[in-house]
């Protein structure tokens, strides 16, 4: 992909980065919700995090996790969130998949939360019996298949489904 | 449920040295009765199950944000994910992108948002920790937050300071040299935020602030105090006091 990344280019240009190994990077970023706010991404550029391969969605899970304690306690802070924006109309604003650790105060007065919207219990069998559905029949994650594919050198052709739907996702502004 | 009368002073007295003197297994035991999403991984309170293994459960939210809005529990009771051990964590993070796919092919989302909170201050309202999945759409407006441009000074001073605990945490020796010097007073000036599009204008920022403790009901959470933008902090964060929310 040709398409500037912002996180790629803190990686080119050393900005911000607390650490790095051969498959992942930790920043503060300079461009955030509140000062202090981390975010850790593959060092390898994927849009989604379907795209990820499950070790390394697992890896930056976990460092997230660490550096997260960092971030209590080197800002005392009293809370934090840990936020994957996964498409354009999650508020994604970088095409770099990230999980990002925003430090919390009590009085900061964000708007991390939601109205709740009371369902009616009809209405929440009909959303789980068709996600049980779902479920059954999604398909193999796309990301292994990919990893197995190159591995043995042999493309499979993607699905013209898959292709639309990870297009009206990765569209960026 | 029968309606229990107040307790008396000496009750409550009584009932706080008892809870002081708990351990810290015995304080986690009777979280976990009190937490309704162990009583909901039990059965004893149903649930619209989604997904299911040893270590997860998956249900829908019956306060969703929006229709599909899906929550991730592991079956044993942690608070935060500092608490979490990694091979349950690495599986929930698994998890998580399969429903996140789930909810872009079941559901046509055009986006999902994947969400923990930590901590009262963070918003977290259940005693058990959740992986919100969310399923979206454009416009929807859902969890709309404001990025702006952190200052350069404010952010390698944020930069030092998290970078040098996490050296610390992982075992590195290494030490980044903050930038400014620590005097606690002058901080507050320092911390600024300049907003992208206007002219530079500082703007003071509710810095993260240490409270000595959090056993606050999340009904009071509510109440304003005022700020004191502490960037640095002096003392160090009890993850216990953050976890023991309902304590």
């Amino acid at each position: 992909m040709t398409m500037k990344c912002d996180y790629c280019e803190l990686i080119e240009e050393n900005r911000g980065l607390i650490y790095q190994d051969d498959t992942i990077v930790i920043a503060v970023k300079d461009i955030a919700v509140v000062p202090g706010q981390v975010t850790v991404f593959p060092k390898k550029h994927y849009t989604i995090i379907e795209q990820i391969p499950d070790a390394i969605v697992v890896q930056c899970a976990l460092m997230a996790n660490k550096v997260g304690v960092a971030v209590f306690e080197a800002l005392g802070c009293q809370g934090t969130n840990v936020i994957i924006k996964n498409g354009l109309s999650a508020g994604q604003t970088v095409p770099h998949c990230a999980l990002e650790i925003i430090p919390r105060a009590e009085n900061d007065n964000l708007p991390l939360r939601w109205e709740p919207q009371p369902v009616p219990e009809d209405e929440l069998e009909v959303t789980a019996s068709l996600l049980r559905e779902e479920l059954a029949n999604l398909p193999p994650d796309s990301a292994k298949e990919k990893e197995l594919t190159k591995n043995k050198e042999k493309p499979i052709p993607e699905k013209p489904a898959d292709n639309y739907l990870l297009k009206s996702i990765r569209r960026m502004p | 449920m029968p309606e229990q009368a107040p307790l008396t002073a000496e009750q409550k007295k009584v009932l706080q040295e008892k809870l002081q003197n708990l351990s810290p297994e015995e304080l986690k035991q009777l979280q976990q009765q009190q937490c309704i999403f162990c009583q909901i991984v039990s059965g004893k309170i149903p649930s619209k199950k989604i997904y299911e293994d040893e270590q997860a459960l998956v249900i829908l939210d019956i306060n969703p944000a929006v229709k599909g809005h899906l929550l991730l529990l592991p079956k044993e009771h942690y608070a935060i994910m500092p608490q979490v051990p990694e091979a349950i964590l690495s599986h929930l993070f698994t998890v998580s992108k399969r429903l996140s796919q789930l909810l872009l092919r079941g559901l046509k989302a055009s986006g999902t948002t994947i969400f923990i909170a930590n901590g009262l201050a963070a918003g977290q309202r259940a005693q058990h920790l959740l992986v919100h999945i969310i399923p979206r759409k454009e416009a929807d407006h859902l969890l709309e937050v404001e990025e702006k441009v952190v200052d350069e000074e404010t952010r390698t001073t944020f930069q030092a300071s998290i970078e040098n605990r996490f050296n610390e945490l992982i075992g590195l020796k290494k030490q980044v040299v903050p930038v400014a010097e620590k005097k606690p007073e002058s901080k507050m000036g320092k911390s600024k935020v300049v907003a992208a599009e206007d002219s530079p204008r500082p703007k003071p920022v509710p810095a993260p602030v240490k409270v000595p403790s959090l056993s606050k009901t999340p009904a009071s959470s509510g109440k304003k105090k005022s700020a004191v933008p502490k960037p640095i902090a002096q003392e160090k964060v009890s993850l216990d006091d953050i976890a023991s929310l309902f304590k």
